[in-house]
C-alpha cells in the first residue's frame, strides 16, 4: 500500500478503544439517593435501544465494504444496505413482539420454549455458534485490511488486535452494560462517515463535480449471473437478519412486545440514515481510487479518499474520523457476536455453569473465528457477511416464522428444517470459502447465493416432516402462541 | 465496594437440595390459557396480525422480486444508483411504521373484545 | 440470463404463495374434537372402584398402600398386569406374568429422571406369556417422581397409554393429598416463613410509627411515605403470579428503601449500580427484597454510624449477576451455614434460607446464594439469575 501512515488515525482508533471500554465499565445506570432509583432502574426506551441495536448491526460489512463493493462492480451492490434494512421489515412484521414476548433471551431458549425439545435446542445453538463464527471472520478480516492500511502492519495484527479488545473487555468483566456503548458506536459510525462525506462532497464540486461512470464493468465473478446473485442476495438479507445471534439479545432489552416493536421501526429508520452515505463513498471512489477496482483491497476505498480528495491535515483528520468509526465498526459488531456466541457456548456447550465460565466462552467464542480469518483467504467482507446471512435465513428464519405463526410445528419438523436449510447453506458457504468451486458457471453462483435455494428447502422441510409427525406437536404449543401474541397488558392482567 | 473488610471474610453457601425441578410449563400454562382467554380469542388476534404481516411482506417481496428485472430492462447505472442508494429507504420505513400503527390497533380492538365479553 | 431470472422470479412466488397459504392455513381456527359422554352405569362403576383404592393411597406410597390400592387400579385400567414402583424398586405386582418385574426397573430408570411419560416392548421368551408390552407413567408429588406405575398388554395400546397417564394423574392426587396429610404442620409452618420472609411485622410497625411521626411537622412527606407504603405492601401481599420482573423487584426496594429512610435518615447511603439490560430479566416473586433488608439489618445494627449498601445489577452473557454488599456487622460463617442448612431461627436467617431453597428450586443447585461474610466484615451476597429459564415468565 502507498499510502504514507497517518499518527492521526492511529490516535483515533486508541481513543475509540479506549473509550469503548471506559462506556463499556461505566456506562451502568448508578444512583446514591433514592430520589434517582428509580431512573436508574428504569427500562430501556425504544429509541435508545434502537440506537444499540444499530450501533451493533452496522458493522465493517457496511461502513467499508458497501463502497468497496460500489466501487468494484457498480452500482448493483446497494442492494446489500437495501437488504440489510429492508431484513427489519421482515423481522418487524413476523419476529419482533413475539419473539420478545417469548422470554427467550438467545435463539436456542426460543426453541426450547417453543418446542420443549432439548434436541432442538442443542442443534439450534450449533447454527448459532456456526453463523456466529462465519460472521465474525471479516470482522476481523476487515480489522487487519485497516489497520494494515493505516500503519502497513501485517494484515494479521489487525484482526489479533480487534480480537485481544473484545477478549479484554468481555472477559475481564468490562463490559457490564453494552447498551450504552453500543449506542455510542452508533453515533460514533455515523459521524465518522457524515462529516467526512460533507467534506468530499464539497471538494468534488470545488473540482469541477465530473460525472461519475459506473459503465466499465469488472466484476469477473458476479458478471456470471448477475441476476440470480441479486435474488441471492435478496432474499438472504431480507429474512436473514432475524435470525443474527447478536441482533436477537438485544430485543431482549425491550420491556415489552409493544416496545420491541417500536424499537424495531427505529432501527429500522436509524440505519436507513446510515446507508444514505456509502453510495456517495463508492462513488467518488470511482472517480478519484479507481486503481483500487483491480488490485483487489476496494475495501479500503473509504479510508483512503480523504488523503486523495482532501489532503493535508485536513486529509489526515478526516481520515482518522473515518478510520475511529471503522474501528468502532469492528469492535461494536464483533464484541456484539462474541457475546452472543459466548452466552450460547456456556448454556449449551461448556459443562459447567458460572460467571467464569462466560469469561472462558468469550475466549473460545473470538478464538475460532480468529483462526478462521488468519487462516482462510480473504473474502470482500461484504460477500462474507452475506454468507452468514444467507446461513440465518435458511434455517432461523423458518424455525422463527413457523414457531411464532404455526400451531403444527414439531420438534422433528425443526430439525429437519435446520439440518436440510441451515445445513445446505453452510456447507455451501464452506465450500465456496474453500475455492473448491471456482467461477464461472451455475456450481458456483449456486454455492455462493445459496439463499434462493436453501430457504425454500429449509421451510419445506420443516412443514412436510412437521405434517408428517402430527403426534409430535408439543403439548405446550397452545399456551406458548397465547404468551407469543397476547399483549402483556392482558396476560399480567387476567390473573389478577 | 467496601474493601477494608475483605479479607476476614469466607464464603458460605447452603448445600445442595438435590431437588430437581421438572419442566413446569405443560399443564399450568395450559390451563391458564384455556379458562383465562380461550383459543379462539388469540387464534382471531393471530389472524388479524398475520394479516397485516402479510400485508406488508406482500408489498415488500413485490417490489424486491420486481426491481432487479426492471433495473435489467432499463441498463441505467445512474437510476440504480439513485434508486438503491437513497430512494428505497423512505418507504421502507413508511411501511414499517403503518405495520406498527395497524399491530397496535389490532392489539386495542383486541383488549377491548376480550374485556367486554360476557364473563365465562 | 433472463431465463434464469424468470426461473428465480417463478421459483420466489412459489414460495411466497406456499407460505403465505400455509400460514394462513394456521392461523384458521382448528375444529374442537367432541369429548363423547360415557355410559353412565361403566361413570358409576369406575367411580365406584376408584373410590376404594384411594383410602390406602392416602397412607403415601408404600408396599402397603401399593399392595392394598393394586387391585382395583387394575381393574380401573382393565389390563392384564400392573405393577407399581418407587424409586428404588417394584413395590407390588398384580396380574399375570409376575416374572417381569425383574426387569422393569432397568426399564423406568431414565423416566425417574425425566419425568416423562415412556412405553417399551418386553419378551420374556415364553410363549404362554400374555405381556408383550407395557407403558410406565412417572409418580409425581410436587414437581418429584416418587415412583412409576407400569400397565402391561399383549400389544401396543393408545388407548391404555391414555388410559394409564389418567389413573397415574389421579393416583398422583391421592398422593399429594397424603403428602398434604403428613406434613400439614410443617406446611404451616413454611407458610408463616414465608410470610415473614416477605414483609416482617417489626418493619410495618416501625414503617407507621415513622410515617406518624411526620403527620404534624411535615405533612406532604408523610403522605407521600404513606403512598410508598400503600404501594409497597401491595406489591408484597399481591397474590398472582409466582415470577416477576427485576425491574419490579427493585421498583418495590426503592419503596422499601425509602420507609427506611423515613425512620434512620442520613445513616443509610444506598448506591444502586444497574445494567440497564438486565432488568427485564424475570425472577422469583420478592427475592431480593428479604436479601436488602437483610443488608440493612446488619449495617444499622452496632455503632452509631453510616452504613453503606451496595445493590447492583449486571449483564453476565446469559445470566444476570445482583450483588447486594454491606458494611455491617456481619456473621459468624458457622451460624449462617446452620442457618442455610434450615437449623437456624432468627427471621434474617428465615429470610435468607428462603430465597436460597427458592433459588435452587426454580433454577437447579448451580443457583443457590453466594455468601462471603466474616463476624464485622459486612456481608456479600451474590446471586447469578439466567435471562431465560423455561416456564419462568415474570407478570
Amino acid at each position: 500500500m502507498s499510502t504514507p501512515d497517518h499518527p492521526a488515525s492511529m490516535a483515533a482508533v486508541a481513543l475509540v478503544v479506549l473509550a469503548t471500554v471506559l462506556v463499556g465499565g461505566f456506562g451502568l445506570r448508578i444512583s446514591r439517593t433514592t430520589s434517582d432509583f428509580y431512573v436508574a432502574s428504569r427500562t430501556v426506551r425504544p429509541r435508545l435501544n434502537a440506537a444499540a441495536i444499530s450501533g451493533e448491526y452496522l458493522s465493517a460489512a457496511s461502513f467499508l465494504g458497501i463502497a468497496g463493493l460500489v466501487l468494484v462492480h457498480g452500482p448493483d451492490m446497494l442492494w446489500y444496505p437495501v437488504g440489510y434494512t429492508a431484513g427489519y421489515l421482515v423481522l418487524l412484521v413476523f419476529v419482533a413482539a413475539p419473539l420478545r414476548r417469548s422470554g427467550a433471551y438467545t435463539l436456542p431458549d426460543f426453541a426450547e420454549g417453543r418446542l420443549e425439545s432439548r434436541q432442538v435446542r442443542r442443534l439450534v445453538s450449533v447454527f448459532v455458534v456456526g453463523a456466529g463464527w462465519v460472521y465474525l471472520v471479516p470482522q476481523l478480516q476487515g480489522a487487519g485490511l485497516t489497520l494494515t492500511i493505516l500503519t502497513g502492519a501485517p494484515g494479521w495484527a489487525g484482526d489479533v488486535l480487534v480480537a485481544s479488545v473484545v477478549v479484554l473487555a468481555v472477559a475481564a468483566g468490562g463490559m457490564r452494560s453494552i447498551t450504552f456503548v453500543q449506542v455510542f458506536q452508533y453515533w460514533l459510525k455515523l459521524t465518522a462517515l457524515l462529516v467526512p462525506a460533507i467534506f468530499l462532497v464539497l471538494a468534488w464540486q470545488s473540482d469541477g463535480a465530473p460525472r461519475v461512470s459506473f459503465d466499465d464493468q469488472v466484476s469477473a465473478f458476479r458478471a456470471d449471473h448477475p441476476l440470480y446473485a441479486t435474488y441471492g442476495l435478496i432474499v438472504a438479507t431480507f429474512l436473514g437478519t432475524m435470525g443474527l445471534p447478536h441482533v436477537v439479545v438485544r430485543f431482549y432489552t425491550s420491556p415489552n412486545g409493544r416496545d420491541a416493536r417500536r424499537t424495531t421501526v427505529a432501527v429500522l429508520a436509524l440505519i436507513g440514515l446510515f446507508y444514505l452515505l456509502p453510495p456517495v463513498y463508492g462513488a467518488l471512489g470511482r472517480l478519484y481510487a479507481p486503481e483500487l477496482i483491480h488490485d483487489g483491497d476496494a475495501d479500503a476505498a473509504v479510508l483512503l479518499l480523504p488523503a486523495r480528495m482532501i489532503g493535508g491535515l485536513g486529509g489526515d483528520l478526516l481520515g482518522a474520523l473515518i478510520a475511529g468509526g471503522a474501528f468502532a465498526a469492528f469492535l461494536s459488531t464483533a464484541s456484539g457476536l462474541t457475546m452472543a456466541v459466548a452466552g450460547v457456548l456456556t448454556q449449551d456447550v461448556l459443562p459447567s455453569r458460572g460467571v467464569r465460565h462466560f469469561r472462558l466462552a468469550t475466549v473460545l467464542a473470538i478464538a475460532v473465528p480468529l483462526g478462521g480469518s488468519l487462516l482462510v483467504g480473504r473474502v470482500p467482507v461484504a460477500d462474507a457477511v452475506g454468507m452468514a446471512f444467507a446461513v440465518s435465513a435458511s434455517s432461523f428464519c423458518p424455525l422463527l416464522v413457523l414457531g411464532i405463526w404455526w400451531r403444527r410445528l414439531t420438534p422433528p419438523g425443526a430439525i429437519a428444517g435446520l439440518l436440510l436449510g441451515g445445513g445446505s447453506a453452510l456447507l455451501s458457504v464452506a465450500i465456496t470459502v474453500s475455492g473448491a468451486v471456482r467461477p464461472p458457471g451455475w456450481p458456483h453462483a449456486l454455492l455462493a447465493w445459496p439463499a434462493v435455494w436453501s430457504v425454500p428447502v429449509g421451510f419445506l422441510a420443516m412443514i412436510l416432516v412437521s405434517l408428517a409427525t402430527p403426534g409430535r406437536v408439543p403439548p405446550g404449543t397452545n399456551a406458548a402462541m397465547s404468551r407469543f401474541h397476547l399483549p402483556e397488558a392482558l396476560t399480567s392482567g387476567r390473573a389478577r | 465496594m467496601s474493601h477494608e473488610s475483605t479479607p476476614r471474610r469466607e464464603v458460605v453457601t447452603g448445600e445442595p437440595r438435590r431437588v430437581r425441578p421438572l419442566p413446569r410449563y405443560r399443564p399450568q400454562a395450559e390451563i391458564d390459557e384455556q379458562t383465562a382467554l380461550g383459543g379462539a380469542y388469540v387464534r382471531s388476534l393471530m389472524r388479524s396480525q398475520l394479516r397485516a404481516g402479510l400485508t406488508a411482506f406482500a408489498v415488500l417481496a413485490l417490489v424486491a422480486g420486481t426491481l432487479p428485472l426492471v433495473f435489467e430492462a432499463l441498463h441505467s447505472n445512474a437510476v440504480v444508483w439513485a434508486v438503491l442508494g437513497f430512494a428505497t429507504y423512505p418507504p421502507l420505513a413508511l411501511a414499517a411504521w403503518w405495520y406498527v400503527r395497524r399491530a397496535e390497533r389490532n392489539e386495542r380492538d383486541f383488549a377491548r373484545l376480550v374485556e367486554g365479553r360476557p364473563a365465562p | 440470463m433472463t431465463g434464469a431470472g424468470v426461473a428465480v422470479v417463478t421459483v420466489l412466488a412459489a414460495l411466497l404463495l406456499g407460505t403465505g397459504f400455509l400460514l394462513g392455513r394456521a392461523a384458521r381456527p382448528q375444529r374442537t374434537s367432541d369429548v363423547g359422554t360415557p355410559v353412565e352405569h361403566a361413570t358409576f362403576e369406575t367411580l365406584h372402584t376408584a373410590s376404594l383404592a384411594a383410602p390406602p393411597l392416602r397412607a403415601g406410597l408404600t408396599e402397603e398402600s401399593a399392595r392394598r390400592s393394586a387391585r382395583r387400579l387394575r381393574s380401573l385400567l382393565g389390563t392384564d398386569a400392573l405393577c407399581l414402583t418407587d424409586r428404588d424398586r417394584v413395590l407390588v405386582w398384580d396380574g399375570e406374568g409376575d416374572h417381569h418385574g425383574r426387569e422393569v426397573m432397568d426399564h423406568v430408570r431414565g423416566l425417574l429422571d425425566s419425568g416423562r411419560d415412556t412405553a417399551f416392548r418386553t419378551d420374556c421368551g415364553d410363549l404362554d406369556c400374555p405381556l408383550r408390552w407395557a407403558v410406565a407413567v412417572p409418580l409425581t408429588v410436587d414437581h418429584r417422581v416418587l415412583g412409576t406405575l407400569v400397565a402391561w398388554a399383549p400389544r401396543e395400546s393408545a388407548v391404555l397409554a391414555r388410559a394409564a397417564g389418567e389413573v397415574a394423574r389421579w393416583v398422583c392426587v391421592q398422593l399429594e393429598l397424603a403428602e398434604l396429610d403428613r406434613s400439614r404442620t410443617q406446611l404451616i409452618e413454611a407458610e408463616i416463613k414465608a410470610l415473614r420472609a416477605q414483609i416482617s411485622p417489626h418493619f410495618i410497625f416501625n414503617s407507621l410509627a415513622a410515617i406518624a411521626s411526620f403527620v404534624r411537622t411535615d405533612p406532604e412527606r408523610a403522605r407521600e411515605l404513606l403512598l410508598e407504603f400503600a404501594d409497597f405492601t401491595r406489591y408484597s401481599f399481591r397474590r398472582h403470579g409466582e415470577f416477576t420482573t427485576l425491574a419490579d423487584e427493585l421498583h418495590s426496594i426503592d419503596q422499601y428503601l425509602a420507609l427506611v429512610r423515613a425512620r434512620f435518615g442520613a445513616r443509610l447511603s444506598v448506591t444502586l449500580q444497574v445494567a440497564p439490560e438486565v432488568l427485564p430479566v424475570a425472577l422469583p416473586f420478592l427475592c431480593l427484597q428479604p436479601l436488602v433488608e437483610n443488608a440493612v439489618k446488619h449495617g444499622l445494627e452496632g455503632a452509631v454510624r453510616t452504613s453503606r449498601i451496595t445493590i447492583s445489577a449486571l449483564d453476565a452473557g446469559a445470566e444476570a449477576e445482583v450483588v447486594i454488599e454491606d458494611d455491617g456487622i456481619g456473621m459468624e460463617p458457622e451460624r449462617l451455614r446452620k442457618i442455610l442448612r434450615g437449623e437456624g431461627g432468627t427471621s434474617t436467617g428465615i429470610g435468607l434460607l428462603n430465597v436460597d431453597e427458592r433459588l435452587r428450586q426454580v433454577y437447579g443447585d448451580a443457583y443457590g446464594l453466594v455468601i462471603e461474610t466474616g463476624v464485622g466484615a459486612g456481608m456479600r451476597i451474590t446471586l447469578r439469575l439466567p435471562k431465560y429459564r423455561a416456564g419462568v415468565h415474570g407478570s
